[in-house]
C-alpha cells in the first residue's frame, strides 16, 4: 500500500475565456492547486458540485488538458512535460471511462473494433489474438461474444458503458479514470456498473478515481474521498469518517444534503444551507474558496486562504477545523 | 396480498433468451443503401447516370461516325435511322457529338470535384483540427480567395493556358474547395469536441488518427452529399464557360459548345440545341436528386 500510483502536486489548470471579440479577459480557475496521491490498488471518490473542476482534475491528470503548473507522476515518474508520443507508454497505463456512454463511443465503430482499437494502436499482438482478447473482455464486462459487430447505437446505456469499460481495459491498465461512469444511467444499472468496476478491481488490482454526484456511491466504492470545492480539495479522508463526521464546512453541507432512505431519520436530518450564491470561478475570493457562502467565516477566512492540513488522520482546508 | 410467485409464473428456460433477439445489426452501408432506395427520384437519378455514364464511356467507341467526321453532303439533316438525332450544320451526327461532349462534360465534372474534395477536405479539416490561430488565419485566406469572382480568375487561366480542359478544371477547383473546406471544418470542428475523440486521445492514438479515423469518418455523410452537388455545379459550370466561348475549343466538344454551336441555326433547326440541353438538364437533375436522396438516407435523424 505504500506504493504511489498516481500523485498530482499542486496541480493548477486554468482555461482563458473572453467574452465577445472586444470583451475583457477572464481566466477560469478550474483546478486550482490540488495536491492528492492515489495508492496502487485503491478508489478515490472524488465529489464536489458541478463545475467544480472534478472532471477537469481527472483529464488533467491524463493529460488530456496541459497543465498550467504543478506535477505529475504516474507509478514513480514525472509526466508534468510529456508530449502526446512521449506519453505513449503511460496511457497504456492510465485510463479512462468516460461519463456519456453515447458521445465516448464512436458510432461509425464496431463494438469488436472499438476494443480492439488501443491494442492495435499499441500493436499489443497479431490479429488472432486481439479476437481472442476482445472475446475474452467482452465476457469480462458481461457482454455477449456475438456483439462484436454490432455498433454502439444499437445497445442501451448499460451495455455501452460496458463496452467503454472492456475499452478501457484492452490495455491492462493500472489506473482508471472514471469521470461520473454512472450518472448517466438509472440506477439499477448504476448498481451493475458499481459492482462490475469493484470486481474488476479485486480481480487486477487497479486503482480508481472516481469522480461523482452520487455521494452514497462514492462512499460505497471509495476507499477514501476527497471534497473539491472551486478547483481546490477542502477535504481528504477516509471515506466513511468524511461522510459520518464531516470537518470542513463545506463537506457538512454537502453531507446535509444526501437523502435518507429512513423517513424517521429524515425528519430528523437538518439540511444546513449555505448562504449566497457560488461564486464565480473567474472572479475568486481572496481567501478560502467558501468564505462567501461559509456560515463560520471570519475575517481570517476571507483574507487568508487555508492550506490543506492534516487534523486527525485527514487532511482539511479550513482554519477552524481541529 | 398476493405476493408476485403467486400470480407470475417464471418463463420456461427457451423463452428467456426471447428478449435477447434485437433487430438484425446492419453495417452503415447497407443501412444507407436502404433508406437511399426507398427514395424513387434518387433511384430513378441513380440510374440515369448510370446509363449516361456508360453511354459517354462506350457510345463514341460504338458509333460509326467519328466526333469531328464533317459530310458536306448531310448538313443539318433531322432525325433519322441513320443519324438518331440528326447532323449539324458541318454534318457531323448530333448523336456521337453529344455522347462525345458529354464524356467531357462529365470528365470535367469528376476529375475537378475529385480535386475539391481531396484540397477542400484536408485544407478544412486542418482548420478545424488545429483550430485558434492556424484556423484564424487559414479561413481569412479563405475569405479573400471567395471574394473575388470565380469568373475572374477562370478568364485568367484560360489566357495564360488557353481554352482547353485542363484550364477549365483548374478554373472551377480554384475556388470550387472553398464550400468542401468550410464544410469539413465545421464539422471537425463540432466533432473534435465530443467523448469519443477524447477517448482515442486517452488511448494514444496519434494526431493523425485521429483525425481521420474518428473524425473525418464521421463527416462522411456531408462530405458524400457535398460531392454530389459539386459535380452538377461543375458541369454547368464548364457548359457555361464553353458557351460563352471561354471553355473547350474545336473540333473538341463538351455540352456547353455543343449549345454554342446550335445556337447561330436556333430559329432555323431548334431540334441541334434541344439534344445536348436536355443531356446537360437529365446530368444536372439525376445528381441532383442522387445528392438529395444521400442526405436524407446519411442523416442519422432521417432514420426511421
Amino acid at each position: 500500500m505504500a506504493d504511489p500510483m498516481i500523485r498530482v502536486e499542486n496541480l493548477v489548470k486554468q482555461f482563458h475565456v473572453k467574452a465577445g471579440p472586444f470583451g475583457k479577459k477572464g481566466v477560469v480557475h478550474a483546478v486550482n492547486g490540488v495536491t492528492l496521491t492515489i495508492w496502487r490498488g485503491e478508489t478515490v471518490g472524488l465529489v464536489g458540485e458541478s463545475g467544480c473542476g472534478k472532471s477537469t482534475l481527472g483529464r488533467t491528470i491524463l493529460k488530456v488538458y496541459e497543465p498550467d503548473s504543478g506535477r505529475i507522476f504516474c507509478g514513480g515518474a514525472e509526466i508534468t512535460n510529456l508530449d502526446h508520443k512521449q506519453m505513449q507508454p503511460y496511457r497504456q497505463r492510465m485510463q479512462m471511462i468516460f461519463q456519456d456512454p453515447y458521445a465516448s463511443l464512436n458510432p461509425r465503430f464496431t463494438v469488436g473494433e472499438l476494443i480492439a482499437e488501443p491494442m492495435k494502436i499499441y500493436r499489443l499482438c497479431d490479429a488472432k489474438e486481439r479476437a481472442e482478447r476482445v472475446q475474452q473482455l467482452l465476457e469480462t464486462v458481461g457482454l455477449k461474444p456475438d456483439h462484436i459487430r454490432r455498433y454502439p447505437h444499437e445497445f442501451s446505456g448499460g451495455q455501452r458503458q460496458r463496452i467503454g469499460i472492456a475499452r478501457a481495459l484492452a490495455l491492462n491498465p493500472e489506473f482508471i479514470v472514471c469521470d461520473e461512469p454512472i450518472s448517466a444511467l438509472d440506477v439499477s444499472i448504476q448498481a451493475q456498473i458499481v459492482n462490475l468496476l469493484e470486481r474488476i478491481q479485486a480481480e487486477r488490482g487497479i486503482s480508481y478515481l472516481f469522480i461523482a454526484h452520487d455521494l452514497t456511491m462514492v462512499r460505497h466504492i471509495s476507499r477514501r474521498i476527497g471534497v473539491m470545492y472551486m478547483g481546490a480539495l477542502v477535504e481528504v479522508g477516509d471515506a466513511d469518517e468524511v461522510c459520518d463526521h464531516p470537518l470542513h464546512p463545506y463537506t457538512q453541507v454537502l453531507m446535509s444534503a444526501v437523502p435518507q432512505p429512513d423517513p424517521v431519520a429524515a425528519r430528523r436530518q437538518k439540511l444546513i444551507l449555505p448562504e449566497g450564491e457560488v461564486p464565480s470561478p473567474i472572479d475568486l475570493p481572496p481567501g478560502c474558496p467558501f468564505s462567501p457562502r461559509c456560515l463560520y467565516a471570519t475575517w481570517q477566512c476571507r483574507n487568508e486562504k487555508p492550506p490543506l492540513k492534516d487534523v486527525g488522520g485527514r487532511q482539511v482546508a479550513c482554519h477552524h477545523a481541529e | 396480498m398476493l405476493r408476485p410467485e403467486e400470480y407470475f409464473d417464471p418463463l420456461p428456460q427457451e423463452d428467456r433468451d426471447a428478449q435477447f433477439i434485437a433487430i438484425q445489426s446492419k453495417s452503415f452501408a447497407r443501412n444507407v443503401w436502404e433508406s437511399f432506395s426507398r427514395n424513387r427520384l434518387a433511384l430513378v437519378g441513380l440510374i440515369l447516370l448510370a446509363l449516361l455514364v456508360c453511354a459517354a464511356i462506350f457510345g463514341p467507341m460504338l458509333s460509326p461516325y467519328p466526333y469531328d467526321g464533317m459530310d458536306a453532303m448531310s448538313r443539318n439533316q433531322s432525325s433519322s435511322a441513320a443519324h438518331w438525332f440528326g447532323t449539324d450544320q458541318m454534318g457531323r451526327d448530333v448523336f456521337t457529338r453529344v455522347l462525345y461532349g458529354a464524356r467531357v462534360s462529365l470528365l470535367v465534372g469528376f476529375a475537378s470535384t475529385a480535386l475539391n474534395l481531396v484540397i477542400g477536405v484536408l485544407y478544412g479539416s486542418i482548420a478545424g483540427y488545429v483550430g485558434g490561430r492556424v484556423d484564424m488565419v487559414m479561413m481569412r485566406i479563405v475569405d479573400v480567395i471567395y471574394a473575388v469572382p470565380a469568373m475572374i480568375y477562370m478568364i485568367l487561366l484560360m489566357l495564360i493556358f488557353g481554352s482547353n480542359i485542363y484550364s477549365v478544371m483548374l478554373g472551377i477547383c480554384v475556388n470550387g474547395w472553398i464550400n468542401m473546406a468550410r464544410i469539413v471544418r465545421g464539422q471537425v470542428m463540432s466533432l473534435k469536441e465530443q467523448e469519443f475523440s477524447v477517448a482515442a486521445f486517452v488511448i494514444g492514438a496519434s494526431r493523425k488518427r485521429i483525425l481521420f479515423r474518428h473524425l473525418l469518418l464521421n463527416s462522411l455523410g456531408p462530405i458524400i452529399v457535398t460531392v454530389t452537388l459539386m459535380i452538377p455545379q461543375a458541369i454547368f459550370t464548364e457548359a457555361f464557360l464553353s458557351f460563352i466561348g471561354i471553355g473547350i475549343s474545336a473540333p473538341m466538344a463538351s455540352l456547353g459548345t455543343l449549345a454554342q454551336d446550335a445556337k447561330m441555326l436556333m430559329n432555323v433547326y431548334p431540334m441541334q440545341m434541344v439534344w445536348p440541353v436536355l443531356v446537360i438538364c437529365i446530368v444536372i437533375f439525376s445528381l441532383n436528386f442522387i445528392g438529395e436522396g444521400l442526405e436524407t438516407a446519411l442523416n442519422p435523424r432521417g432514420k426511421r
